[in-house]
């Protein structure tokens, strides 16, 4: 009988980097962020440091509030 | 918005959250009031920092109240600001749920509902609990639990039943392949087979994509739910035998949000 060996199961999507050719998607894994300095819907100047948590952030762009 | 929905358990992960658009304070602010949201919304009206990332989409006509967008992710970073993970779509429309970011790079606990004893195991399914919009995508999962000397095979096996996990197909959805973890190789002595088995716990994950409301609306139930059906297929062995292969039946209900089609005021537009 042939020996069935485990065939490697590709780990599909748990490190994220989503590229897809055509869309430019800024900085990449391993690259830092440019800092900012904007305010937030209270007009409070907030910058990339003051948004970090301990362990690091989830950093939304979207494309409107509005529409 | 959703995100508001998951910022405890973002922050649970010691996780900052902020949010970057073009509008101008006076709209995030009616944003904010409107869907009662807590975490920092930033403005950024003259698309400064967004040109500044890289994504700023320039296929946009410029003489539109359009031009100044991004094209729309979400960065992971560390504790220093360095990218970790990034999710980018295509379609705008389509967007990832925080939980569902959560779920699958960190491995956060799920909130699971009650395990359900199946023949040599438990299971326990959990993913879709934050009411959803249309187009967005979501992670559920199924976690497996079996007992001692007891194993499970793993996709690809041949001459066993390997585990299966699938979604019934329905105009409502999309779905990825499914997820299945990294499997152990079992040497089976007796009859000099090395066999990719599963033992203990594993969990499973499978991400689907929500279609638009034209597709959803017709299968929602009294309460705005989406029913969705699955099966777990496996067969588990002990030392001595391999048992009768099972199907477990599994369900998720996934309320459904209609599209957020509200506008800010007027006088607060970009024009």
């Amino acid at each position: 009988m042939n020996l069935p060996w485990p065939r490697v199961f590709p780990a599909l999507l748990l490190t994220g980097a989503l590229a897809a050719a055509a869309v430019p998607t800024g900085p990449k894994a391993g690259q830092a962020v440019p800092d900012f300095r904007l305010a937030d819907q209270d007009g409070t100047v907030r910058t990339l440091r003051s948004i970090l948590g301990p362990k690091g952030a989830l950093l939304v762009f979207f494309r409107s509030a509005d529409w | 918005m959703e995100l508001e929905q998951s910022l405890d358990r973002v922050k649970a992960q010691g996780l900052g959250l902020g949010a970057i658009s073009y509008d101008s304070v006076g709209v995030l602010k009616a944003f904010a009031e409107r869907e009662h949201i807590t975490y920092p919304l930033l403005s950024d009206p003259d698309s400064k920092v967004i040109r500044s990332y890289g994504i700023l989409n320039e296929t946009v006509d410029q003489s539109t109240p359009f031009f100044g967008i991004p094209y729309p992710g979400i960065y992971v970073v560390d504790a220093r600001g360095v990218v970790t993970a990034k999710y980018f779509e295509d379609d705008y429309r389509v967007r990832d749920t925080a939980a569902s970011i959560l779920l699958r790079q960190f491995g956060l606990e799920p909130i699971s509902r009650a395990p359900v004893q199946a023949k040599h195991l438990t299971l326990a399914t959990a993913g879709g609990e934050e009411p959803a919009r249309p187009q967005q995508r979501i992670t559920l999962s199924v976690d497996i639990s079996l007992p001692d000397r007891v194993h499970v095979y793993a996709p690809g096996v041949t001459g066993y039943i390997p585990i299966s996990l699938s979604l019934k197909p329905s105009p409502a959805f999309q779905a990825d392949p499914v997820w299945y973890p990294q499997s152990r190789s079992m040497r089976l002595e007796v009859i000099h087979e090395t066999v990719p088995v599963y033992e203990g716990h594993f969990r499973m994950l499978a991400t689907i994509t929500l279609g638009g409301p034209q597709a959803l609306q017709p299968l929602l139930d009294a309460e705005h739910n989406l029913p969705i059906e699955g099966e777990f297929r496996y067969q588990a062995c002990d030392d001595h035998e391999c048992f009768v292969p099972e199907t477990v039946p599994l369900k998720w209900a996934i309320r459904v949000l209609p599209f957020d089609r509200t506008r800010a005021p007027e006088s607060l537009r970009r024009k």
